[in-house]
């Protein structure tokens, strides 16, 4: 039996996924589990799998497409199906016309003929203008693209003023001029251009690149974030962690030991282990602690699910597992999706401290900073102690300042005593 | 009855033979130099072969074993001066040539090889293998073998294809008053060729001193003679044309000798061309190391009796009778020459370390890639002393002058400054400056440097060719029409636009080339063409098309000092009866190489265009109302365009259109479209328009050959149609 394959929801709050590329040919036979297509979403690239063997008898979208979820991508078809007539298919299917002609050269085995050869006896001679019609695409004249896309315009919200419908220069400018968010600097005047691209290289959004900008832009914008700072002494948490790694079998980050504090604060102070939703606060059990990764281009989150059940040992190799995927971008889609609180470690560089944006819907994301030397005066004496400075943004909306500094206290308790972390 | 009476040729017709009463009287240093070659080519046609058989010559090897006597003899004939060229079958003519210009005195045939020697034979087989120490940088291999300062000026793949260049090398000699003279060597095949009897013609006509040394070898491949002709005797040719004529058994050496040295004192002494036909035979098939019955078109009992009269046996058996060697000599110098050539290869070679067993040639030794379109054309560097002017300097200095007359003053001038330019071509030296009157005037003033040729384009072209090849002068040829580059096409495109890049890009080849295009004079379909889109497939050559009579002195002035040969386009109708401003009292400037000219600044496209095309852009955009940039291109070729004038004009128009006359079929429009989509793709509003002819060529009824130009009308109309919607113009 004919079936459409469905564009499925792979993140919570994306309604639109861009379709990156088939992975199996027009007509050919997926096996159960295997991909039929790769999207891109916010945050990963994702392949679609087959349910059952069929086969790919039709396509409805092309690569780049930005597709709702839910939208019809594809037919399949039963593997020994006997084929109807292409049009009840169709019809059985709900398929509108216009999404039939739309993708008519995709069919397999189509019966409609190869387009004519056009029998022009003067082969050299035939007229440019004979480029069809604007149905399957928007022409636009190289110029006119160029000029769309350096002034974040999109051709397709424009009317063409050239033959046959085609968009030229002047409909651009027209465009530009109706937009006042776009600079009119860089519409048409060719003397600035050219200086203006010596300047600089363009470098292209990626997928993720614009999903960073729109998820952080709106929470720096509509979440009211307030911040709390503490410094750790560390002294002990270094001397337990080198009684550890001394023995060779298992090599401990100081972040790891981090995550096993947050999670446990997360369980003890569990008003901080929320994320705000319309309605109401949602309050978790299980403390799930996203762990921002910078791979070689791009900024992923992956979640680390019941940290407090989690040895340390396992949360080494699991962060480890996560960063080694991360840079090959082969995160899955549940890997980087829930949590309610992120901890983000620059101590790397060298950072000594810093505030960081939170990550949508979480309550809490914790900033770590390097673990430095400092004179500390204890008992009245003057010593030399290892402190680790640390900065808490807290989503005021489920949390008040009481509660975020009740978890502080709790998590700068633990790291400070990391017998505790390990009980 | 009517009356028949005999005639006979006017030149003589002999066969040269020799007895041992020749062989006793040769001197003795004589016949060891010719032995001594002898031995050395043998065993290195045979090293070269089995670097062949190894697999590592790319591409065909034309063995000359059997063949050597013709070529070693022969060449004792001459002196370095002298100056020879060759066909695919040429490394024994080349190497001949070679040894004599590094041992001028002869070779000892009990002595160690020279330095010399030992450099000519390894830079020869390097070569041939493609090696960058090669004669040409490897880019020639085995069938273009060129050392100029030996007087060896390049043997050829094109059977026939040398033979023209050598009448303008003899044409040089004679010119600059040495009695040096020149020889063309080719096989049988070529003498059926028409650039090789339109040669013979030629040389006759102008007392060349030129030598056409046939090797007839028996078979083209594998046709005899005696299939493709019905006169076998080769050096039956000659007499036809007034050219004294030889024969001689090509195995035997010193009958060679002797017939090329009748021949070269006949040319020295001022009596014209002479025609040597040698008769040999190549022991192997037309290339590679098996022997020819083995493709079954002879038979080994022919190849047998053959290699009896084998040149090398030949001469041993007199110089041992005569005591001049001994046995032991002569074991002793095909030892040596074996050895040699082992020693010679065994430096281009090293153990293949991916193959046990195998022999590669040492890595280091090929040429870079990257030099792959290095020497193509001149670096211009000849241009670095010279001022160049423009209209604009002129401007108030100036006074009205004819297309023509330009052309004719232009000449006047330069060829009253420098006494090596030579014109030649078809009627220019009578009717009062030619058909159209473009030489008025310099046939009286430089009687000996203006020439009238034969109407073989072929010939004329190919001796100005090699006029340029040699270098001492500067040749001017003109084709009374542009269809005629088809009739020289080989001349032209395979041996003067490719010359200076096969073999080696070091030499020059400074030419010019004035072609006139016979538009709207009702010529029809075979003078109509316009010749730039088919020269521009040709990197060698540049092309100038003047629009105006100022630019042609300017053109015309860097087209003579250019190092490459330049295509000067012309046009009779259109633009010869056309006056314009030219300086009063400047026929001296220089309009650089690579630079259009605006002749009307506009917003709304760039119209491309040249030639007499370019006055009717500019009224067809007058009457369109179209704020049209009208460029003339002037400099059309891929290596002269000037992508900067037409870039800063796309940039600022973002349309294109491309004008020209002639048909759309052989134009050059399409070149020019593809380049600006791929460099100009995001600067271009709309599709690069293109205004031309029609597809088939002009015919000759009247309103046929209006309807098959672009005309004003045509550019207007099209101005209109793709650009005036949006400014209110229809």
């Amino acid at each position: 039996m004919a079936r459409l394959l469905r564009m499925p929801g792979i993140s919570a709050d994306a309604e639109e996924v861009v379709f990156l590329e088939w992975c199996s040919a027009l007509g050919s036979t997926v096996k159960a589990g295997a991909p039929i297509a790769t999207v891109e979403t916010e945050k990963a690239n994702v392949d679609i799998e087959a349910d059952d063997e069929a086969i790919l008898w039709r396509t409805l979208i092309s690569p780049g497409e930005a597709v709702t979820v839910g939208a019809p991508i594809a037919i399949l078809v039963g593997v020994d199906e006997e084929f109807a007539d292409e049009n009840a298919i169709l019809d059985s299917l709900g398929i509108a016309s216009e999404q039939r002609s739309k993708h008519k050269d995709d069919v397999v085995d189509s019966q409609e003929p190869a387009a004519n050869v056009t029998d022009s006896d003067s082969p050299c001679l035939a007229t440019p203008e004979a480029n069809g019609h604007p149905v399957d695409r928007i022409f636009a004249s190289p110029l006119a693209r160029k000029l769309a896309r350096e002034n974040g315009l999109a051709i397709d919200a424009m009317i063409g003023s050239g033959p046959g419908g085609r968009i030229v220069r002047v409909d651009v400018e027209k465009a530009v001029a109706n937009n006042p968010t776009v600079s009119k600097l860089v519409a048409t005047s060719a003397g600035n251009e050219r200086t203006i691209d010596k300047a600089f290289r363009e470098i292209p959004h990626s997928g993720m690149r614009r999903a960073i900008a729109r998820t952080l832009t709106a929470s720096k914008q509509q979440v009211p974030h307030f911040y709390l700072d503490a410094t750790c002494r560390v002294d002990e948490l270094l001397a337990l962690r080198q009684t550890v790694n001394s023995d060779g079998s298992v090599k401990l980050s100081i972040n790891d030991f981090i995550l096993k504090a947050v999670g446990k604060a997360l369980i003890d102070v569990p008003e901080m282990n929320v994320v705000w939703t319309e309605d109401c606060v949602r309050q978790f059990d299980s403390a799930d602690v996203c762990v921002a990764i910078g791979s070689e281009s791009e900024l992923v989150t992956p979640v680390l699910r019941g940290v407090e059940a989690l040895t340390l040992t396992q949360i080494s190799e699991q962060v480890r597992d996560l960063v080694a995927r991360a840079n090959e971008g082969r995160l899955k889609q549940q890997e980087i999706e829930g949590g309610a609180f992120s901890v983000s470690n620059l101590g790397m560089f060298g950072v000594e401290s810093f505030s960081a944006i939170l990550n949508p819907p979480q309550a809490g994301i914790l900033a770590v900073g390097v673990v430095s030397q400092v004179p500390v005066v204890s008992d009245g004496e003057l010593t030399v102690g290892h402190v680790l400075k640390v900065t808490l943004s807290v989503d005021h909306r489920p949390v008040d300042g009481i509660s975020a500094a009740t978890w502080l206290r709790r998590f700068q308790t633990l790291v400070e005593n990391p017998a505790l972390i390990l009980v | 009855m009517p009356k028949t009476i005999d005639l006979s040729m006017d030149a003589p017709w002999v066969e040269v033979q020799v007895t041992d009463d020749d062989w006793d009287a040769a001197e003795p240093a004589m016949l060891e130099t010719m032995l001594t070659q002898l031995h050395i080519i043998r065993a290195f046609e045979e090293t070269a072969l089995d670097l062949a058989g190894e697999k590592l010559v790319n591409g065909p090897l034309h063995s000359s074993i059997g063949q050597e006597g013709g070529a070693v003899a022969s060449v004792l004939a001459l002196t370095p001066n002298d100056q020879i060229n060759g066909s695919h079958r040429g490394h024994h003519q080349f190497l001949a040539k070679a040894m004599g210009y590094v041992a001028p005195g002869g070779q000892d045939p009990r002595a160690e090889f020279s330095e010399e020697i030992r450099e000519v034979l390894q830079r020869s087989l390097a070569e041939i293998c493609g090696l960058a120490q090669g004669y040409c940088g490897g880019r020639g291999g085995s069938m273009h073998l060129q050392w100029k300062e030996a007087g060896a000026l390049g043997t050829n793949a094109i059977v026939g294809g040398a033979v023209p260049f050598a009448t303008g090398f003899a044409w040089s000699q004679k010119r600059a008053g040495s009695d040096a003279v020149s020889v063309s060597y080719f096989g049988d095949g070529a003498m059926n060729i028409g650039s090789v009897l339109e040669s013979l013609n030629l040389s006759a006509a102008w007392s060349l001193p030129v030598c056409f040394f046939v090797e007839n070898n028996q078979y083209g491949v594998s046709t005899t003679v005696e299939e493709a002709t019905g006169e076998p005797r080769l050096s039956g040719r000659g007499p036809g044309f007034k050219i004294a004529s030889w024969r001689v058994d090509g195995m035997d050496p010193l009958a060679v000798y002797w017939a090329t040295k009748q021949a070269v004192d006949h040319m020295r002494a001022g009596n014209g061309p002479a025609l040597v036909e040698a008769d040999v035979y190549r022991y192997f098939h037309q290339n590679g190391p098996f022997p020819g019955s083995a493709f079954g078109y002879r038979d080994k009992a022919e190849e047998a009796a053959w290699r009896e009269r084998d040149p090398i046996k030949r001469t041993e058996a007199h110089i041992l009778r005569r005591g001049i060697m001994s046995m032991e000599d002569l074991a002793h110098l095909r030892a040596r020459s074996k050895a040699v050539m082992s020693e010679v290869a065994g430096r281009l070679l090293e153990d293949d370390p991916t193959a046990p067993g195998k022999r590669r040639f040492i890595p280091s030794l090929w040429p870079d890639p990257s030099s792959i379109d290095v020497g193509i054309r001149s670096d211009l560097t000849e241009f670095e002393d010279v001022k160049f002017k423009e209209a604009q300097d002129f401007i108030g200095q100036t006074t009205e002058k004819k297309f023509v007359t330009a052309i004719a003053d232009v000449m006047m001038r330069r060829m009253e400054e420098d006494e090596t330019i030579v014109i030649m071509g078809e009627d220019i030296h009578k009717l009062n400056g030619g058909p159209r009157g473009a030489t008025k005037g310099l046939k009286d003033a430089f009687p000996d440097r203006v020439l009238g040729t034969p109407i073989s384009e072929a010939a004329f072209t190919g001796l100005a060719g090699g006029i340029a090849l040699d270098g001492r002068f500067k040749p001017v040829v003109e084709l009374m029409y542009a269809d005629f580059i088809w009739v020289a096409a080989d001349q032209i495109f395979n041996q003067i636009g490719k010359a200076r890049h096969m073999f080696g890009g070091k030499h020059d080849m400074s030419l010019v080339m004035r072609v006139k295009i016979g538009t709207r004079t009702g010529y029809g379909s075979q003078h109509s063409m316009d010749p730039a889109g088919v020269m521009n497939t040709s990197p060698g050559w540049r092309i100038a098309a003047p629009s105006t009579p100022l630019d042609y002195i300017g053109m015309m002035n860097s087209a003579l000092l250019c190092n490459d040969p330049v295509v000067v386009l012309e046009h009779d109708a259109d633009l010869y009866k056309t006056s314009g401003e030219v300086p009063e009292s400047d026929t001296d400037f220089f309009i650089p190489i690579g630079r259009a000219s605006i002749r009307r600044q506009g917003s709304a496209v760039t119209v491309l265009t040249y030639l007499s095309m370019v006055q009717q852009a500019l009224d067809a955009v007058e009457g369109s109302g179209i704020d049209a940039e009208v460029i003339d291109l002037r400099w059309l070729d891929a290596a002269s365009i000037d992508w900067d004038t037409i870039g800063e004009s796309i940039r600022k128009t973002n349309n294109v259109m491309i004008v020209e006359q002639g048909s759309r079929s052989t134009s050059y429009g399409g070149w020019l479209a593809d380049e600006i989509q791929r460099r100009y793709f995001d600067w271009l509003d709309s599709p690069i328009q293109r205004v031309s002819g029609s597809e088939s060529s002009p015919s000759i009824s009247f309103v046929l050959e209006a309807a098959a130009l672009a005309d004003t009308d045509a550019v207007a109309r099209s101005l209109i149609d793709n650009y005036g919607a949006s400014r209110g113009v229809s």
